[in-house]
């Protein structure tokens, strides 16, 4: 009997999450994040969660605000992004500040190959983004080829909370234009991947050929209590 | 210098997209150069990329269209032809060598093109990398925007970094809100001057040493010329024609007759070239093991290549036949002497091909350690678990079978025949598509595209009356 994977609530998706697990939080500049399970885990007594969370950042689009709840909770103890997106007064800086939170930046494009090594079982990868600049240092290089290179590690985290569009009861995921970003790849890398999507259908209801995350990658699904996949709020 | 003729961020855009051709890949990063794709005539024919991973041309759209938004958070709406990727494709884009052009917003650019990608004064010992690190290492051009000085008159262009750089030597050209400056192997060069501005402005206002050479010319804001180049060719033989002797070149294909190009392989054998290195799951297996081939025919495989004495190496995870007494026609010319043979494990053969597209030089998989796959190669230790190091596999050519394509190059699949096709496309210099049809832009919808343009530089349309089987 497979393991049912479509959940009642953004509540007991999240049931699970323990104090100083690893949390890959998807969500996409402009478009919704993964707000109800936020929500959900906001209301829960856990901390000292490091979060990987960076969707992309614009002056005026939003930015981290997604991720509010769980940084006014101090419930996140490091924070893992490319977008640490800042203003004198903003919330995450004053965190840093006071020293309750750490940040870890690095480029988008790394973060997101350091995710599929954790997802795709890699021990590492030699890529050439970084070497040489304050994003390499540190690190263990080698010339490939005549370029120098940085070993980068995986990353991997306990939980995956992540919006979609839509998925089946299988886990079979799809998502909406570019609402994509690190979504799939963070399905991949997580021990328990959680989907939030507007609807929740049944086998059948996703053609095969246009599935994006497949439900080898996604352990549950459970409709948002937003409902559709719209921008966020202005 | 009057203050008021700095330009403002849609003019520098404007100038930005004069720098842009036609059939290129452009990268834009956000906030002003967000503002690039909108530069650029309707069906120009540059694929832009932005930073939350749509690929096209797109014109501004409804602001609450879900999910159909650009990298600064702008309604967006894609032209025909566009598509979406993840961030990780997005990344492999960059790194794999895809992407001509990219254009970053700095903050800082020193005299060797060195930058800094975003000021975070207000949050010392806190950077920004956002795509910009990405960008800087994986593009072919890199044109920085730039605020040619800050406010309190302080020039954004420096002699050097007073601190470690974000993109290292990466700026060939700084488009700033005052002029166009290249940057030389002897330093800054003033390329050109915005309207009511002069030379001695721009002199003035750069922190820099800049050179000037005779008079500099007035920007111009004249939409670039030109069109992209066509990819759809008119038979197999004529998008192989440049293929030279001693080309590697990858080739899909199961047992069976899923996912084989296998118009392209008899274009290949017609064509003739020789001393190749194929890159291929199988060797030419479908042959020996005839699933669903008709009676009385034989299915098209590598096998003709090589009986053409074609193949003198190649790399594969399954170049025999499961019956020892009806072996392939590789096995018997490798018996020969005639070809070499590098053995491959399938899934490493796949994430080496996923790594020559993507950029990445090399990577440790657990997959051979202690096994023969193993033997001459690095092994290392990682969080306790070893590992083999596995290096990168690209090749000159690459033929692919796709069901359909649409003129720009997107590229959809039919079933199990995606297999090794979509790793393969990003893993060559050019990718040639065998389909069953081609159709106009549009009609292949944006979020079901497998294979997108950027990765596609030819299309032939498999003939109606060709038979897989000869």
């Amino acid at each position: 009997m497979p393991r049912e994977k479509v959940f009642g609530s953004c509540a007991a998706a999240v049931a699970d999450v323990f104090d100083g697990a690893t949390v890959l939080i998807g969500g996409a500049l402009g478009c919704e994040g993964p707000q109800g399970l936020i929500e959900a885990l906001a209301q829960r007594p856990v901390g000292g969660l490091t979060c990987v969370f960076s969707p992309g950042a614009a002056p005026d689009a939003g930015g981290f605000s997604a991720l509010e709840p769980l940084i006014a909770n101090g419930q996140v103890v490091k924070l893992i992004t490319a977008f640490p997106w800042l203003d004198d007064n903003g919330l995450l800086e004053k965190q840093r500040r006071s020293g309750k939170l750490e940040i870890e930046s690095l480029p988008q494009g790394t973060l997101a190959e350091r995710l599929r090594a954790g997802g795709a079982g890699l021990g590492g990868v030699f890529i050439p983004t970084g070497a040489g600049t304050r994003f390499g240092g540190g690190k263990e290089t080698r010339t490939v080829n005549g370029r120098e290179c940085v070993l980068e590690l995986p990353l991997k985290g306990d939980f995956a909370l992540f919006r979609a569009y839509r998925a089946d009861s299988l886990g079979n995921v799809v998502y909406r234009g570019a609402g994509r970003n690190l979504g799939p790849t963070m399905a991949m890398a997580a021990r328990v991947s959680i989907a939030e999507v507007d609807e929740v259908c049944q086998p059948g209801g996703i053609d095969p050929e246009t599935v994006i995350s497949s439900g080898i990658f996604v352990n549950r699904v459970v409709e948002s209590p937003q409902g559709s996949t719209g921008r966020t709020a202005e | 210098m009057v203050e008021s003729n700095r330009l403002d961020a849609n003019a520098m855009a404007q100038r930005v997209a004069r720098e842009l051709s036609p059939g290129e890949t452009v990268m834009l990063g956000s906030n002003w150069p967000g503002l690039v794709g909108g530069q650029v005539p309707d069906g120009f024919g540059v694929i832009f990329l932005t930073e939350n991973g749509l690929a096209g041309e797109f014109s501004a759209g409804a602001a609450n269209d879900a999910g159909w938004v650009d990298s600064n958070g702008q309604g967006v709406r894609l032209a025909a032809g566009g598509s979406v990727s993840a961030s990780v494709d997005t990344a492999a884009m960059l790194r794999g060598g895809h992407v001509d052009v990219a254009i970053v917003q700095a903050g800082k650019v020193d005299t060797r093109g060195n930058f800094v990608h975003w000021t975070t004064g207000a949050s010392p010992g806190l950077e920004l990398p956002g795509w910009a690190v990405d960008m800087a290492a994986g593009a072919g051009r890199l044109i920085v925007m730039l605020e040619h000085s800050a406010d309190g008159g302080e020039s954004n262009i420096v002699a050097q970094l007073d601190g470690p750089a974000d993109g290292r030597a990466g700026a060939g050209l700084i488009v700033t809100d005052m002029a166009v400056i290249r940057v030389g192997s002897e330093g800054l060069e003033l390329a050109e001057t915005a309207p009511g501005i002069t030379a001695e402005d721009v002199v003035a206002a750069t922190g820099a040493p800049l050179r000037v050479t005779g008079e500099t010319p007035a920007m111009s804001f004249d939409p670039p010329p030109g069109t992209a180049p066509a990819k759809v060719f008119g038979s197999g033989r004529e998008a192989l024609a440049d293929v030279p002797d001693g080309a590697t070149v990858m080739i899909d294909g199961f047992a069976g007759p899923g996912g084989t190009p296998h118009y392209l392989l008899t274009s290949l054998r017609d064509h003739g070239a020789k001393k190749l290195t194929i890159i291929s799951n199988t060797a030419g297996i479908a042959r020996v093991v005839n699933f669903g081939t008709p009676p009385g025919k034989q299915a098209i495989d590598h096998t003709i290549l090589i009986d053409n004495g074609q193949v003198s190496k190649a790399v594969a995870s399954y170049p025999v036949s499961p019956s020892a007494s009806n072996p392939t026609a590789f096995e018997l010319a490798y018996r020969r002497g005639d070809v070499e043979l590098e053995l491959v494990p399938q899934g490493t053969l796949a994430e080496r091909l996923r790594a020559g597209g993507a950029g990445v030089a090399a990577f440790c998989t657990p997959t051979g350690v202690g096994t023969l796959i193993a033997e001459g190669k690095e092994t290392r230790v990682i969080d306790g678990k070893a590992y083999v190091l596995e290096q990168a596999l690209r090749a000159d050519f690459c033929i692919i079978r796709g069901h359909k394509a649409d003129t720009l190059g997107n590229v959809v699949y039919k079933g199990t025949s995606r297999n090794f096709n979509s790793v393969m496309a990003p893993a060559a210099d050019v990718t040639i598509v065998e389909v069953d049809e081609v159709v106009e832009p549009g009609e292949l919808g944006p979020e079901e595209i497998v294979t997108p343009g950027v990765y596609v530089n030819r299309i032939v349309v498999r003939p109606r009356d060709f038979s897989p089987y000869e």
